[in-house]
């Protein structure tokens, strides 16, 4: 079955970056993009998605608040939050959701982690 | 530093198209050739385009010295034989003498690859056929990319190992800075000798790691926590770390200058900090004088690089202003406070000027107040070493000169009615003025002088009036008050000039003059400008600071080039040897032998130009050396050169170094000979003369008295104005661009400049070049020691020499040599060993001692052996020691010195003399 | 100078270099990684002004055209940090960061957009490691891009309303190699913070003293 990851960021750049990034570590990944946490929910609801990779400033709500929501919604799913922002709060709070921590600027390098670790979560027979 | 090729170097390319090139490339080509961009230049005349030039950008792009490219066709660059569409467009474009850009994957010498931009165009002589060709290259590599992260890391490795070899290289040379290493994880700090000499620690310890503490228990208590901030920064991750402090070692307090960089790991955690330390015990005093003269001078000053939109300005320059205070300013800001009438402060902009002084006056409007004033700059243009023009000078506020002379006008025109129409006005300028005013009769007596008088030179009105200016003129300065005087009374206009005045109490005051003739007496107007004198001597030397800064980069290129033809060449050897493979082995060597040959060539040019080489000064017969060369020099100049020898009846005999003296006229001739290229005559002359002090006022050390003077006159081109005044500046001169100006010029002017000495150059554009040595005259006979017999070395027969030697390599060396010859040596490193042995009772033929050791000196050390050896002939070794320099007061009898570099055979021949002459003197010394 | 006013000690003026040094090297490593190029810093400046002398500060370096990503902060201290660049640099800058993620025409189009971004990851990356070194959190507001020269800039950056308030200006030049890209990363902080801020950095000499050795 076809693994799908949404990219949740209010820049096009980044969502360009990460989206790259991505698509070097895993290009059979279908790739989704929403600008906000609004737009993130809409998606989920229309279509299924595997994995969320979520900026942590945007305008409207805060990534880690979606991070949250999504967390109660799907306890399985793998979530990362990508922000420059690498204050200790933000690291555990992420933590604290059992969302990656991911240090913008994303590279391969940075993500690998976490899209590799999805890959095989999601590989595992379901439940 | 590679040049346009020289003859002295590359005698394969002819002196003919070296000049050609030049009048073709012209300027454009010199200004390329000191930029960054990399170039090279074929010859077009000859098949498959063989390299005449590159440049050191294209040295440092491609990492091919210049002699490994000369001769050969670019293609060498390329790693594979396979045809290639790029090829093949270059092919065709040269095959019509097109224009062509193309992209090329080439290699470096260290066999990295990477993609280089090449633009070709062909420079046509003046009749319109192909003479040369000339490419720049770019290395464009991160283009072809495709992974941004592996780039750079690439990109970083480089620098950083190239940062580190010239620090390691520019340590070396210079022998100045310290280097230390703190690992973060394991909190050891290690550090160098020198570290350790300035913080005042045992090198032994220091190189094998300290606790971090030390590197915080020399430092001053007032700058101790301070820079306990600035480490702990740089310890959790700051990358630039700068401070300068006090350290005090046995009570005594030195300044230096720490700069370091945090390297992290991969996870970007600091992982070592690092970095180098420097005394700046003098600079700090000259930069502290400077400041202190400036801001109490009230003089700015600044530096402005042509082509920049900002200038580097003093604090100073900014109140002058009514800016606030910052290092660097934009040109618009600056000139834009101008008023619009008068010159701009920073001119030059698009560069064209590029040598010689200026000096203008304007008025600005200050940004903060908004007041008008009047300030003066004077400045000098210089090229840069990176290219491009500098323009470095001072300002300063003249507005109460201005006024001053304003009043003056106005005085000047009143006095001419009458008298006593004097108004209040006017007498109190008259009292008032700071400024020096006075009305001068046609007899050149002072008939009238204001209170400044009185204030600034202690005498007083009476004593002044009749005297005439002339007498109240410093001894030295009395001639150019007399001829101004003179022109003055002549009716000549205004003229303006600077003076000593002589005080009452006899100290000299600089005056700087404003004189105005008008109805047949003469007004004056003086302001005393000693501060700003000084001031312009202490920029000055600020300047030469930064020159040799300069200097200190470009020789580290040179050395890195030369070390890595060493190593390089060494370490292919090795490899060789490891494989038993001995077929070019010898190659191999023979390239080392050269690089090394190269790199001593080089520090014996730095030598001569800093005046610092060891020279063997002693009474000579100028004409008896003229005469021993002239065949030599026949030989140099070829047929179409005539030789004239001209040396004068009874000449004295001169005070030099006949070696040094030798090759320095052998220098002007070869320069000569470049500079004549259609034949001509070269005179070499010989006279008496007298110079006074005047005639000397540019020799560092010659003194008034009786000189021989060495004439070196050539029938050649010439130079132009702007290339004589550079021809003894070694950036300059290490850059010959073509004609007349060799190589040599900046050696032969150190040389003289050491021997007490003067050197002048007269040369005007198409009627030849005259060069004019002055060497102090000897008082007695010229030295009668005969030529040093040069013998080979002879084995010895089993005499002991104690060899005293920090550096591991050179004792190494010292060593085998002693033992191949059958001498017994003893080896030490410093005093700790030496001293024991020199005052136990073993039995020693010969001392041989390095002069600069890190304790006590060589000269020190021969001191304590001869105390209880008296006789005990010492041979020093020096690569350069200050002390050393003028040999005949540093050695005593018995004593002589041999300087590093030296050739094996050349220690053998020496020891071998020494011991032989000992041998024929008396008993040895138990 | 009647616009300087000097409340650090020496000292703490130090450490707060410090703290930017480290705040600034780890946004120059960001940098570093979204251009894929060296870039170079200069030692920190730091200054305590009033409000006009900041402006004075910038508009006596720069003449031209500025553009700068801004962003506020708010936590123990608070104020308001700068990207700024000369406006001739701003194409380059993007075409620096968006490199082959983007056609030339894509990259012009979307030049507020990147600036932005950039912006965001320098800035955050700068007072985030400023905030965990000092163990206080910060609240940073979105990104914005403003225009215009050295004193437009300025004037609208009026962190706080009350007049003739003094505040700590701190800049750092950049210069990224091989493009022809240079600016500055620049702080404004109000005076309440600014105590606020010497008791912490007083607490942070005593932490990062403790265990450097
Ligand atoms: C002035 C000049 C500079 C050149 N520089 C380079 C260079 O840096 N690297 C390179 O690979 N080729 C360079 N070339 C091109 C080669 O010398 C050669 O002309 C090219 O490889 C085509 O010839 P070929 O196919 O016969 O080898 C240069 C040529 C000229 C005339």
């Amino acid at each position: 079955m076809e693994t799908t990851v949404l990219i949740v960021d209010d820049s096009k750049l980044a969502r360009i970056v990460v989206g790259k990034v991505v698509a070097a570590l895993q290009p059979d990944w279908q790739r989704l993009e929403a600008g906000n946490a609004d737009e993130a929910v809409a998606v989920i609801a229309a279509k299924p998605v595997d994995v969320v990779i979520i900026d942590f400033n945007m305008p409207g709500r805060d990534g880690l608040d979606l991070a949250e929501e999504l967390r109660g919604r799907f306890p399985a799913m793998p979530i990362a939050v990508a922000t420059a922002n690498i204050q200790d709060e933000i690291v555990d709070r992420a933590r604290a959701a059992n969302a990656t921590f991911i240090a913008k600027p994303v590279t391969e390098e940075g993500a690998r982690g976490f899209i590799s670790g999805a890959a095989l979560r999601l590989r595992a027979p379901r439940p | 530093m590679s040049d346009i090729p020289t003859p002295e170097r590359h005698p394969d390319i002819p002196s003919r198209r070296r000049q050609e090139l030049a009048a073709l490339g012209g300027p454009w080509l010199e200004a390329l050739t000191a930029s960054a961009v990399a170039i090279v230049l074929t010859d077009a005349l000859l098949p498959d385009d063989p390299i005449l030039h590159v440049n050191p950008a294209f040295e440092a792009l491609t990492g091919y010295p210049a002699a490994e490219a000369l001769g050969r066709n670019c293609r060498f660059l390329q790693p594979e034989p396979a045809e290639t569409e790029a090829r093949a467009r270059i092919r065709e474009a040269l095959a019509t003498d097109a224009p062509v850009t193309a992209d090329l994957l080439n290699r470096r010498r260290d066999g990295e690859r990477f993609w280089n931009r090449i633009s070709i165009a062909t420079i046509r002589d003046g009749h319109g056929a192909p003479a040369f060709r000339l490419a720049t290259q770019a290395d464009v590599s991160s283009e072809y990319a495709d992974d941004p992260a592996a780039r750079e890391l690439r990109a970083s490795r480089r620098s950083l190992a190239e940062v580190q070899e010239r620090l390691r290289v520019v340590q070396s040379v210079a022998g100045a800075a310290g280097a230390w290493e703190w690992d973060i994880a394991s909190k050891r700090l290690v550090a160098d000798a020198r570290f350790a000499s300035i913080y005042g620690l045992d090198a032994a310890t220091a190189a094998s790691g300290l606790p971090t503490a030390a590197f915080f228990a020399a430092v001053h208590e007032e700058d101790r926590m301070r820079l306990r901030i600035a480490v702990a920064g740089a310890l959790h991750g700051a990358e630039v770390f700068a401070r300068d402090y006090r350290v005090v070692v046995d009570g005594e307090i030195r300044w230096v200058a720490a700069r370091g960089r945090t390297y992290l790991d991969a996870a970007e955690r600091p992982l070592r900090f690092a970095g180098v330390l420097t005394d700046i015990t003098d600079q700090r005093k000259v930069e502290e004088r400077l400041h202190i003269a400036q801001t109490a001078g009230e003089v700015g000053s600044f530096e402005y690089v042509a082509g920049y939109g900002t200038a580097e300005v003093s604090e100073q320059f900014c109140r002058l202003l009514g800016l606030r205070p910052a290092q660097s300013l934009p040109v618009r800001t600056i000139n834009a406070l101008v008023h619009p009438e008068d010159p701009a402060l920073i001119q030059n902009r698009d560069g064209r000027i590029s040598s010689g002084t200026a000096s203008h006056e304007f008025r600005i409007t200050r940004a903060d107040t908004g007041e008008e004033r009047w300030l003066a700059s004077r400045g000098e243009y210089r090229a840069g070493l990176a290219g491009g023009t500098i323009f470095t000078g001072v300002i300063y506020d003249i507005t109460t000169t201005k006024r001053s002379e304003a009043a003056l006008r106005l005085l000047t025109e009143k006095l001419e009615e009458r008298v006593e129409e004097r108004t209040q006005e006017r007498d109190r300028l008259w009292n008032l003025s700071r400024d020096l005013l006075n009305v001068i009769g046609p007899d050149g007596r002072l008939r009238a002088v204001n209170p400044a008088w009185t204030r600034l030179l202690g005498h007083d009105e009476a004593e002044l009036i009749g005297t005439s200016i002339e007498a109240l003129t410093h001894p030295e300065d009395a001639a150019t008050a007399r001829s101004h005087l003179a022109h003055l009374l002549h009716g000549e206009a205004i003229a303006e000039f600077d003076i000593r005045m002589r005080t009452k109490g006899g100290d000299p005051r600089w005056v700087s003059w404003t004189v105005v003739p008008e109805g047949g007496a003469i007004y004056g107007i003086g302001r005393d400008v000693t501060q700003r004198k000084l001031l312009e001597d202490q920029l000055r030397q600020s300047q030469k600071m930064e020159a040799v800064g300069q200097l200190t980069g470009g020789i580290a290129h040179d050395f890195n080039n030369m070390l890595t033809g060493i190593l390089g060449g060494i370490d292919m050897v090795r490899r060789r040897v490891s494989q038993g493979r001995l077929d070019d082995v010898d190659r191999f060597l023979e390239a080392a032998m050269q690089s090394g040959q190269r790199a001593a060539a080089l520090t014996h040019r730095l030598l001569a130009f800093s005046r610092r080489q060891t020279l063997d000064s002693r009474p000579l017969d100028v004409a008896v050396l003229v005469r021993s060369i002239e065949d030599l020099l026949r030989r140099t100049l070829g047929e179409q050169i005539e030789l004239v020898i001209d040396m004068g009846p009874d000449l004295w005999s001169a005070v030099a170094d006949d070696n040094q003296l030798e090759s320095a006229i052998l220098n002007l001739a070869i320069n000569s000979r470049d500079a004549m290229p259609d034949g001509g005559r070269l005179t070499i002359g010989g006279r008496n003369v007298h110079l006074s002090a005047t005639d000397l006022a540019h020799s560092d050390r010659g003194e008034a008295g009786d000189y021989v003077e060495i004439r070196v006159a050539d029938t050649g081109l010439g130079m132009p104005a702007d290339v004589l005044a550079k021809a003894f500046d070694p950036f300059y001169t290490t850059k010959p661009q073509g004609q007349g100006t060799g190589l040599g010029l900046s050696m032969v002017y150190g040389f003289i400049q050491q021997s007490r000495g003067d050197v002048m150059i007269e040369s005007r554009e198409g009627s030849g070049t005259t060069i004019r040595l002055f060497l102090p005259r000897h008082h007695g006979a010229p030295d009668e020691t005969p030529a040093k017999p040069r013998a080979a070395a002879l084995p010895g027969t089993g005499e002991t020499v104690l060899v005293i030697e920090d550096d591991p390599a050179v004792r190494l060396l010292v060593l085998q040599v002693l033992q191949e010859l059958g001498y017994r040596a003893i080896e030490t490193a410093d005093e700790r060993d030496a001293v024991p042995i020199l005052q136990s009772a073993r039995h020693l033929d010969l001392l041989i001692s390095d002069v600069g050791l890190p304790g006590m000196s060589g000269r020190r050390l021969a001191e304590i052996a001869r105390a209880s050896r008296p006789g005990l002939p010492v041979l020093f070794m020096t690569g350069y020691a200050r002390e050393a320099a003028d040999q005949a007061q540093f050695l005593d009898a018995g004593m002589e010195i041999i300087t590093k570099p030296f050739a094996v055979d050349e220690l053998g021949q020496r020891v071998n003399r020494i011991l032989r002459t000992k041998g024929m003197a008396g008993p040895s010394s138990e | 100078m009647s616009d300087h006013v000097v409340p650090l000690e020496e000292m703490e003026r130090d450490a707060l270099t410090e703290l930017v040094n480290i705040g600034v090297s780890r946004a120059a490593a960001s940098l570093r990684k979204m251009a894929g190029q060296q870039v170079l810093l200069s030692v920190p400046s730091l200054e305590v002004v009033t409000r006009g002398g900041a402006a004075t500060l910038i508009r006596e370096r720069e003449s031209g055209d500025l553009v700068a990503v801004r962003q506020d902060f708010e936590g123990v201290f608070s104020g308001r940090a700068l990207l700024i660049f000369p406006e001739s640099n701003s194409m380059a800058l993007v075409r620096a960061v968006a490199g082959s993620a983007l056609s030339d025409a894509e990259a012009a189009e979307m030049e507020d957009e990147a600036l932005t971004e950039t912006g965001n990851v320098v800035l955050n990356s700068c007072l985030a490691t400023m905030a965990n070194m000092l163990q206080r959190p910060l609240t940073m507001s979105l990104p914005q891009v403003v225009r215009g020269n050295g004193v437009g800039l300025f004037e609208l950056m009026q962190v706080s309303t009350e007049e003739g308030g003094v505040v700590l200006f701190l800049y750092i030049n950049f210069a990224i190699n091989d493009r022809d890209i240079r600016g500055y990363i620049a702080m404004l902080m109000d005076l309440p913070s600014l105590q606020a801020l010497r008791l912490l950095i007083t607490e942070f000499i005593r932490r990062v003293i403790g265990d450097e050795v």
